[in-house]
């Protein structure tokens, strides 16, 4: 048989089970917006655990980082720190937004923030970035699965229906089953895309080099400027390693679909346990990207489309079996971000837009329908975006988190309680500083000084929002006592005993 | 009735106080300048694999075991 008929063949099966468990998502769903949005809050470790590693490694993770090793080198090993400060970041901040959601019946991080600072404004600002800037994400992972679809068919199914399939299955599990859908085809999707990277990494490694240590030998003797900092193409300057990290930890975090995660815990306990231990899958997946990335360099220089490196090493050197399982784990990789998006952006649109300005006080199962709807909507945004265009992966990925990084601080006030809070009209004009500085020094002036376009805007961002909420009335006292009182009964019970 | 409230970016316990101090002592080593001007050795190998990767995987291993110790003892 044909090498591109197993491949396609294997994704389309893939395809069938995610469908099938979507089915049966929706047979177990109740007609509720917590289920449907948030899994009933009732996520337990194994499954969050692969849902937020899945959703966090996404189409970038399995194209994008092999191609970053392959053009800019072993530098992209800073990933690392990045994957490490999502697990700090969950056990500081996890159990704190769990324990405000359970408490206050939030769904939306817009929920809790405008909560917080008593402030419509502050509703529809963090509704707009969370929407923007992760429809961006959307483009991304669907052109990672047009990639896909397209190499593993060897050019007979276009980018362009590559991407409508996918993103059309994608859609229809989630109006199917909801956050239940999602939840249960991440648990396949992770499990899948961690294993077939690995496999594919070392088989690539064996048969080419004959082992991870040879490979990293030939590295050394034909390409040793990629052993070094800041690569070839002097891309890993500090101020660049320092932006990445922070940008693709706390940027990614703060994007909807992430924090969302958050409020669907069983208990705060489950995700202090999940803030310790995801680094080790999402740190390690990096270690096979760079014997894929720095081995391709070697064995298939001059790629015009650097991403491409895993697919074509499998088409040129595995058998068609191996090269299947493998394309169909990228495609899980690309797929259960992708339906993390969707049901995020359905979310914030039907509880912060929907619900709230157009339609307050319908059914619960009237805002059921009205979000399937909306994920049709995306689906059609989402594949238009995505066939416009055809960027690097890394860069608009980058670009997705340096935008939701810009809540940070609004964030961090609802969370941390201090002495001085900052106020509504603060954490306003941070984000419409922070957002400005963002376009400046990502757009007009890329990263200026060497660093990070969204650190720069951060940093404004900070100071324009503890200088204005300085001078400004801070949310009443009583807000301010219920919301961090839960916040220190969550984490010093010990105290209010 | 309103309540004056410590910050919570400073920890309380010394268990608290000793895994930020680690934490954050071991993520420095991760950053650069160390990154740039100590670990970049491109002629340094360590059993087959370049130093800068086996440095780096041993401070991420050692930061996953600084959040597990936290989690371990409950802080």
């Amino acid at each position: 048989m044909e090498p591109w008929v197993v491949a396609t063949s294997l994704i389309f099966l893939y395809l069938l089970a995610t469908i099938v468990l979507g089915v049966i998502a929706n047979q177990r769903m109740t007609v509720d917006m917590e289920d449907f949005l948030l899994y009933g809050r009732r996520a337990g470790f194994v499954v969050l655990y692969l849902t937020v590693v899945a959703t966090f490694h996404s189409a970038f993770a399995f194209l994008g980082s092999g191609g970053f090793f392959y053009t800019h080198g072993i530098g992209f090993w800073a990933a690392g720190t990045w994957t490490l400060l999502v697990g700090a970041i969950t056990y500081v901040l996890g159990p704190r937004i769990w324990a405000l959601g359970k408490a206050n019946g939030y769904i939306t991080p817009a929920d809790m923030l405008a909560d917080f600072y008593e402030s419509e404004a502050v509703r529809v600002a963090v509704a707009i970035v969370s929407v923007v800037f992760t429809i961006l994400y959307i483009q991304v992972q669907a052109q990672g699965l047009g990639y896909i679809i397209n190499v593993a068919s060897g050019d007979r199914i276009s980018f362009e229906l590559g991407t409508l399939i996918l993103l059309v299955v994608a859609a229809a599990y989630l109006m199917a089953g909801g956050l239940r859908a999602v939840y249960w085809t991440d648990v396949i999707q992770g499990i899948w895309m961690y294993v077939a990277v690995w496999i594919g990494a070392m088989y690539l490694a064996y048969e080419l080099f004959g082992g991870p240590l040879q490979l990293w030998a030939e590295v050394r003797a034909q390409r040793p400027d990629l052993l070094s900092l800041p690569g070839p193409e002097g891309f890993f300057t500090p101020g660049m390693w320092i932006g990445m990290t922070i940008t693709l930890s706390f940027g990614i975090i703060f994007q909807p679909h992430m924090m969302i995660r958050y409020y669907t815990a069983v208990d705060a306990k489950t995700l202090k346990l999940l803030g310790a231990t995801t680094p080790i899958y999402l740190m390690t997946l990096y270690v096979p990207a760079a014997l894929v990335g720095l081995g391709g360099a070697v064995a298939m220089p001059g790629l015009d489309v650097p991403d491409r490196i895993f697919p074509e090493l499998l088409f040129a050197h595995a058998p068609p079996i191996l090269t299947g399982v493998i394309l169909a784990g990228a495609t899980a990789a690309a797929m259960s971000t992708l339906d993390s998006i969707l049901h995020a952006n359905m979310s914030v649109l039907t509880r912060d837009v929907y619900q709230r300005y157009l339609a307050p006080d319908r059914e619960q199962s009237h805002y059921v329908w009205v979000g399937r709807g909306i994920v049709a909507a995306l689906l059609v945004v989402g594949y238009f975006l995505s066939v416009r265009t055809f960027d690097f992966l890394v860069v608009l990925v980058t670009l997705s988190g340096s935008g939701a990084l810009q809540l940070m601080p609004a964030i961090l006030g609802v969370c941390f309680p201090t002495q001085r809070t900052l106020t509504r009209t603060g954490v306003l004009a941070g984000l419409v500083v922070g957002l400005g500085v963002l376009y400046v020094t990502l757009v007009v002036i890329p990263h200026p000084l060497g660093l990070h376009g969204g650190v720069w805007a951060l940093l404004f961002n900070v100071v324009v929002a503890v200088g204005v909420s300085a001078v400004t009335d801070p949310p009443t006292q009583a807000t301010r006592d219920r919301i961090h009182g839960e916040v220190e009964r969550q984490i010093y019970p010990e105290t209010l005993s | 009735m309103s309540q004056e409230r410590k910050s919570h970016f400073v920890p309380r316990t010394p268990e608290g106080r000793a895994a930020i101090v680690a934490f954050v002592l071991l993520f420095l080593l991760a950053m650069p300048p160390v990154t740039h001007r100590v670990l970049d050795r491109p002629d340094t190998w360590v059993g087959g694999v370049p130093f800068f990767f086996a440095a780096l995987f041993i401070v991420y291993s050692a930061l996953i075991g600084v959040l597990v110790w936290a989690w371990w003892k409950r802080i």
